[in-house]
């Protein structure tokens, strides 16, 4: 089984013509769901509305109803902001960073995973604003001029998070549209239904695949994913310095940020693989999302896990170097304390489980990555649960410590938040192309002129 | 049929490398008006077209260094200026921690303007009426063909020659495109709509200008401009400048009512118990005694408190001459505190007093029990 | 077009003999005038050694890693500078013999006073030190060693199981580099102050050393290129991708280094902050300003638009910046915890001999290295797809 370097991998396989791949990605669009769709949304729509229902119990009574107390203030709520936070992430890097990597291979699943990304960050902008306890209050997070002449503290983490998240859905919605417009061209001419023409034409802008038109969305397109980079990377780590800026053992250290930019984007691609493996299955799409492409993404999972695995040692090990007790019991704590369990289960997901990527075989078998992938989204769930909870519930007062139990409410809420993203994902496959038409288009065999281009200027 | 107004002439091509040279032949030929149409970008085609690079990072630029300022500015001026407040011991204007928000601001400014200023100004989108919409062309185009348009405001645009040109370039098929019969409704013309809005921002911000500032009427302001001095604002009533004062000399607080015996040694001549002690009063006096008293004379009054001699132990509730004290002096002591017992005043409100008062009389009687009262409790 | 093996000019092994030369003497010369200093600058010129070594290495594991296509071409010119690695085993031995002079945990009478050194003490010893100096220098050798013969013999056999060992042999390099590099930051660099500490140090000496290989790299490419020593058919748009990587990394070291002083500054500790006042005392307030504009705002200017990245002139000059910011930047970590130097920063022209030997060492090693091999990986199986690369 050995590669030949010297030919580069299409990126789409079968030798599919333009035709043929529009039409695989068209067909769910021109056909009605069946019988797996509903059964799929329903499941979906079960878990969302056990989650409002949890929310709205929450709303009247009050965030008592959470298993929050003193000294942890902060529980699931923001465990669950961050897993969405970082779920979220590797859609943009896959769409923006690896574009600016050149990496083709990210052309049949960056569509998909910047939608994932959308739906994450929606997922985790809720827990922000449920979690204040009086959500109707949130406008105040804003800066604008009040009746109180109070402006928002711009020097808290807490503030930059508001910017940061909102800016990045912002960005992220305004780049998906953005790719998004040819399509919508696309889907305008070949459709038969006037609804659908209608719809197609005012959201497609009266796009005309012009080359003046190509030329400059093609700069913007960079432009954005340059900018859609370092914010990317940015919300992230502003979320990261939520903890990092305070004094709490455990919470205060200077690798915060990288550490929950690998995190977050081992996590993400970790959800982005198990939604792809059903889809290219559902959808036919094995062509367009091949097996190559999955093994990449895992070998990424075992890169991003490692980089975590790294940081995990560097805070024991500068833990133990500052000769800080309080720093020190917090990671003997976290190993052998009462939440023991959920930390030895975050280091089997996060570190030792992703290893098994190092052998091909398992990289490219689909049932076995499925099962890796979910472990590693455990993990990282864990892992702000650990890093959020461990640090709380046992600080520098012995007489302050105390436990966090989740209540049924936490729970219900977090199952209607994966209820949310997967309900939205479902409804996506249906209503626009999964695969960015226009772009695979562009990377198919025998799309592009033979190039004898290149800047030749000595 | 009136007469048809020609848009333009196109061909269609299905070859990649085609369309490239056939691009360069048209450019070549000296055309402005015209352009290729193609599902995804062409690699190689600007340069074949002969277009310039496109200006578009200029915008990104300006709006993105904009970001910059605008953002400093506004920290600078409600964290600085408007009111500033000293968190974590940091100056006024910390750049550290503006730099997170400052770089949100950049990115989104940068990014959204690039491109709404791209779809607006460089393509003048939306535009669904354009000609080549609805054309075979287009849907061909759309799913994998290439097409040159060549229009006909072209100066060197020639129904004949141009169609000539094109056909030499080999394409597939060529035909001309006429303007669509179609009804335009002009109120929604985009620049009637922007109109529309322009109006109605100037009418709106005409109105709060005159209202607001000319003629000094709020929208809803609930009473929130009054003319009292609150809380830290200035006042030049007084020679200090300050708004909030001390209470003048003997102001007492609301509720107070002095105690007249304070220094009297035993003033139970005019102290009496005015309470009774019914199962709720002595309820109540349990609750406070165990609160209050209990630390240092013990759960029963013995003096065996749980001080265990960090503080010295009081002598025991249940001596002769506690039990001969009237209800008034311990009231009195409860009130004014004894040696080195402080006063309790403060703590326990009068009607909690005398309720302690009444389980002290309780403890003790439990103390000092008879028979008759054993005898009581027995029959209940 | 093919690839015809020229012999650099004789100049560069003359010059870089006598910069050597002169280096060294004014280096020894050094020693007897302020022997503190001396040796301070010694452990500055080592670790910049490092980081154009084993950033180098870096680099070579990364392009095998990703499967890059357009850095192949010139991967020779980083293995080039990655051949410093061996040499690291004989230029620490000199830094071996004062430790004193560097390090307070290694005088046992101030850890006997100290109880947070006494803490660290089954770590910072000079013993356990040593071996790890010799372990980590011995582990990067080893790769240097497997992954340059490698290279060189797939130049003759053309074998592209060789290709396959080197990328296995990457993917295992990169996780002992993380740890190993890490480790070799926190001795050398960190614990010149060892009451301090920075779970991010590792890191940002990282971010430090890839830039300084890459600019090595790009400031030699674009030289060589210019000069017809690399293959004829590279074009600006190589010289992009290396443009966009500096750029790349310029904001990464921007970012950790922001990361690392904000988190400090804000939390107030001042376990902690002392570290950075350190670097505020006098003229060190300047240094400080002076590193953020010299090693990220001027670089960032210099880069961010696309043809700027690709424009030799450009290349050349902000290459040589960076090469010179980190050494900025490894000055600004080290001397202001030299005694003399704690005031604020005075100059001295012992801080010139080192850094003139090391263009020294850089220039001959090169030189030796071009003589013996080939410019140009030849055999690689990626070659021609490396030269086929456009934007």
């Amino acid at each position: 089984m050995s590669t030949d370097y010297s030919v580069e991998a299409p990126v789409v396989a079968g030798r599919l013509s333009l035709a043929e791949i529009e039409e695989l990605v068209a067909r769910p669009l021109d056909t009605k769901p069946d019988k797996k769709f509903f059964i799929a949304l329903s499941v979906s729509l079960t878990a969302l509305l056990i989650g409002a229902t949890c929310l709205l119990y929450t709303f009247y009574y009050g965030i008592g109803m959470w298993g929050n107390n003193q000294p942890v203030g902060w529980g699931f709520g923001i465990v669950n902001f961050v897993f969405w936070v970082g779920i979220g992430h590797a859609g943009t890097l896959i769409s923006a960073i690896l574009f600016l990597l050149r990496q083709r291979w990210r052309t049949g699943i960056a569509r998909f995973a910047e939608a994932m990304t959308i739906f994450a960050v929606m997922c985790a902008g809720i827990f922000p604003i449920i979690h204040t306890g009086r959500p109707w209050l949130a406008g105040y997070l804003t800066p604008y001029p009040n009746q109180h002449g109070l402006w928002v503290n711009f020097t808290s983490p807490l503030v930059w998070d508001v910017f940061a998240v909102s800016v990045y859905f912002t960005v992220s919605l305004v780049f998906w549209y953005t790719g998004l417009i040819p399509d919508f061209a696309t889907l305008r001419d070949r459709t038969k239904s006037k609804i659908k023409k209608t719809i197609y034409s005012i959201f497609s802008l009266g796009w005309r695949h012009s080359s003046r038109h190509w030329l400059h969305y093609e700069k913007a397109y960079v432009i954005l994913a340059g900018f859609a980079t370092p914010l990317v990377l940015s919300v992230h780590t502003i979320v990261s310095f939520d903890f990092a800026v305070s004094i709490l053992p455990g919470w205060h250290t200077t690798i915060f940020p990288p550490y929950f930019v690998a995190g977050a984007i081992f996590s993400g691609f970790a959800m982005v693989v198990t939604v792809l493996v059903f889809v290219r299955k559902i959808f036919d799409l094995q062509n367009i999302i091949t097996i190559d492409h999955l093994e990449k993404m895992n070998k990424v999972i075992l890169a991003t896990g490692m980089m975590v695995g790294y940081s995990y040692g560097m805070e024991f090990f500068i833990a133990w170097y500052s000769g800080n007790p309080v720093e020190q019991f917090v990671f003997i704590n976290r190993a052998f304390g009462p939440y023991a369990w959920a930390y030895w289960t975050m280091v089997s997901c996060n570190v030792l489980i992703p290893q098994f990527f190092w052998f091909k075989k398992i990289r490219r078998s689909v049932p076995v990555m499925m099962v890796i992938v979910i472990l590693v989204n455990v993990g990282m769930w864990f892992e702000r649960f650990v890093i959020i909870v461990t640090s709380l519930h046992r600080d520098f007062l012995p007489s302050s410590w105390g436990m966090f139990v989740p209540t049924l409410y936490d729970l219900g809420i977090l199952l209607g938040s994966f209820g949310l993203f997967f309900t939205l994902v479902i409804l996506f496959t249906k209503a626009l192309p999964v695969v960015s038409i226009s772009e695979i288009k562009a990377v198919a065999d025998g799309a592009q002129p033979d190039h004898h281009g290149g800047n030749h200027n000595g | 049929m009136a007469d048809k107004k020609i848009f333009g002439i196109v061909s269609l091509f299905k070859d990649p490398n085609a369309i490239i040279s056939a691009a360069k032949k048209v450019a070549s030929a000296g055309f402005t008006n015209w352009d290729v149409n193609s599902p995804y970008p062409l690699h190689g085609i600007d340069k074949a077209m002969k277009i310039k690079p496109s200006k578009l990072g200029i915008v990104t630029l300006i709006f993105g260094l904009s970001g910059v300022v605008l953002a400093l500015l506004l920290m600078w001026w409600t964290m600085s200026v408007d009111y500033p407040m000293v968190i974590g011991g940091k100056p006024y204007f910390s750049l550290p921690a503006f730099i997170p928000v400052t770089f949100e601001i950049t990115v989104i400014l940068a990014t959204v303007s690039t491109v709404v200023a791209m779809f607006a100004f460089f393509f003048g989108l939306p535009r669904n009426a354009h000609a080549l919409h609805d054309t075979d062309y287009m849907k061909k185009v759309s799913l994998d063909h290439y097409g040159i348009v060549i229009e006909a405001i072209d100066p060197k645009f020639d129904e004949k020659s141009t169609m000539d040109l094109l056909n030499n370039l080999s394409p597939l098929t060529t035909e001309i495109i006429y303007y669509p019969e179609k009804e335009t409704y002009p109120i929604f013309e985009p620049r009637f709509l922007a109109l529309l809005f322009g109006v109605a921002v100037a009418v709106s911000l005409g109105t709060y200008l005159m209202l607001n500032k000319l003629m000094y009427i709020q929208p809803f302001n609930w009473m929130d401009k009054q003319a009292k001095i609150t809380v830290q604002s200035r006042s030049d009533f007084f020679n200090d400048g300050r708004g909030m004062r001390l209470p003048v000399e003997g102001t007492v607080a609301r509720g107070f009512i002095p105690y007249p015996f304070e220094d009297q040694k035993n003033p139970t001549e005019v102290l009496s118990n005015p309470s009774f002690p019914t199962i709720e009063n002595l309820e109540l006096g349990k609750s406070k005694f165990l609160t209050y008293c209990s630390p240092c004379h013990g759960n029963f009054g013995d003096g065996d408190s749980r001080l265990q001699g960090q503080f010295p132990n009081p002598p025991t509730l249940h001596s002769d001459r506690a039990r001969s004290f009237p209800d008034g002096m311990i009231y009195h002591i409860i009130t004014v505190g004894q040696n080195a017992m402080p006063s309790y005043a403060s703590q326990v409100n009068r009607e909690e007093r005398w309720a302690i008062v009444n389980y002290i009389r309780a403890l003790q009687r439990a103390k000092n029990a008879q028979d008759s009262d054993i005898k009581f409790v027995k029959a209940e | 077009m093919t690839y015809q093996k020229k012999d650099l000019p004789s100049k560069i092994s003359k010059i870089g003999i006598i910069l050597l030369i002169v280096g060294i003497a004014l280096g020894v010369l050094a020693f007897f005038v302020d022997h503190s200093r001396a040796v301070f600058n010694y452990l500055i010129a080592f670790n910049y050694m490092i980081s154009i070594g084993v950033g180098a290495l870096f680099l070579i594991a990364l392009e095998y890693v990703v499967g890059a296509d357009w850095s192949v071409p010139i991967r020779r010119v980083v293995e080039f500078f990655a051949a410093i690695v061996p040499l690291l085993a004989i230029l620490v031995i000199p830094l071996l013999f004062n430790m004193q002079e560097l390090f307070h945990w290694s005088h046992t009478d101030v850890v006997m006073e100290d109880a947070v050194l006494q803490s660290k003490a089954p770590y910072l010893n000079v013993p356990f030190f040593i071996i790890r100096v010799f372990v980590i220098i011995g582990i990067w050798t080893l790769f240097y060693f497997f992954f340059t013969r490698n290279s060189k013999k797939q130049d003759t056999t053309k074998n592209q199981k060789l290709t396959t060992l080197n990328i296995r042999l990457s993917a295992v390099f990169i996780p002992v580099f993380a740890i190993t590099i890490s480790l070799s930051a926190i001795d050398w660099l960190m614990s010149v102050e060892p009451h301090w500490f920075s779970t991010i140090f590792g890191v940002y000496f990282f971010a430090g050393s890839v830039i300084t290989a890459l600019a090595a790299v790009t400031l030699t490419t674009v030289l060589l290129k210019e000069n017809g020593y690399l293959h004829p058919s590279m074009t600006d748009d190589h010289l992009y991708s290396l443009g966009a990587l500096l750029f790349a990394f310029v904001n990464f070291w921007g970012y950790i280094a922001f990361s690392q002083f904000m988190l400090i500054w804000y939390a107030d500790l001042p376990e902690e902050t002392f570290w950075f006042i350190q670097k505020w005392e006098g003229s060190w307030a300047i240094f400080s300003i002076g590193l953020i504009i010299i090693q990220f705002l001027v670089p960032y200017i210099a880069l961010v638009s696309q043809p700027s990245k690709m424009n030799p002139k450009t290349l050349k000059f902000i290459s040589v910046w960076l090469l010179f910011a980190h050494l900025f930047d490894l000055f600004w970590l080290v001397m202001p915890e030299m005694e003399q130097m704690s005031g604020g920063y005075y100059f001295s022209w012992i801080d010139l001999t080192f850094p003139i030997a090391i263009v020294g060492i850089l220039m001959l090693v090169f030189n030796m290295k071009a003589k013996n091999e080939n410019l140009i990986p030849i055999g690689d199986p990626k070659l021609q797809r490396g030269l086929d690369f456009h934007l």
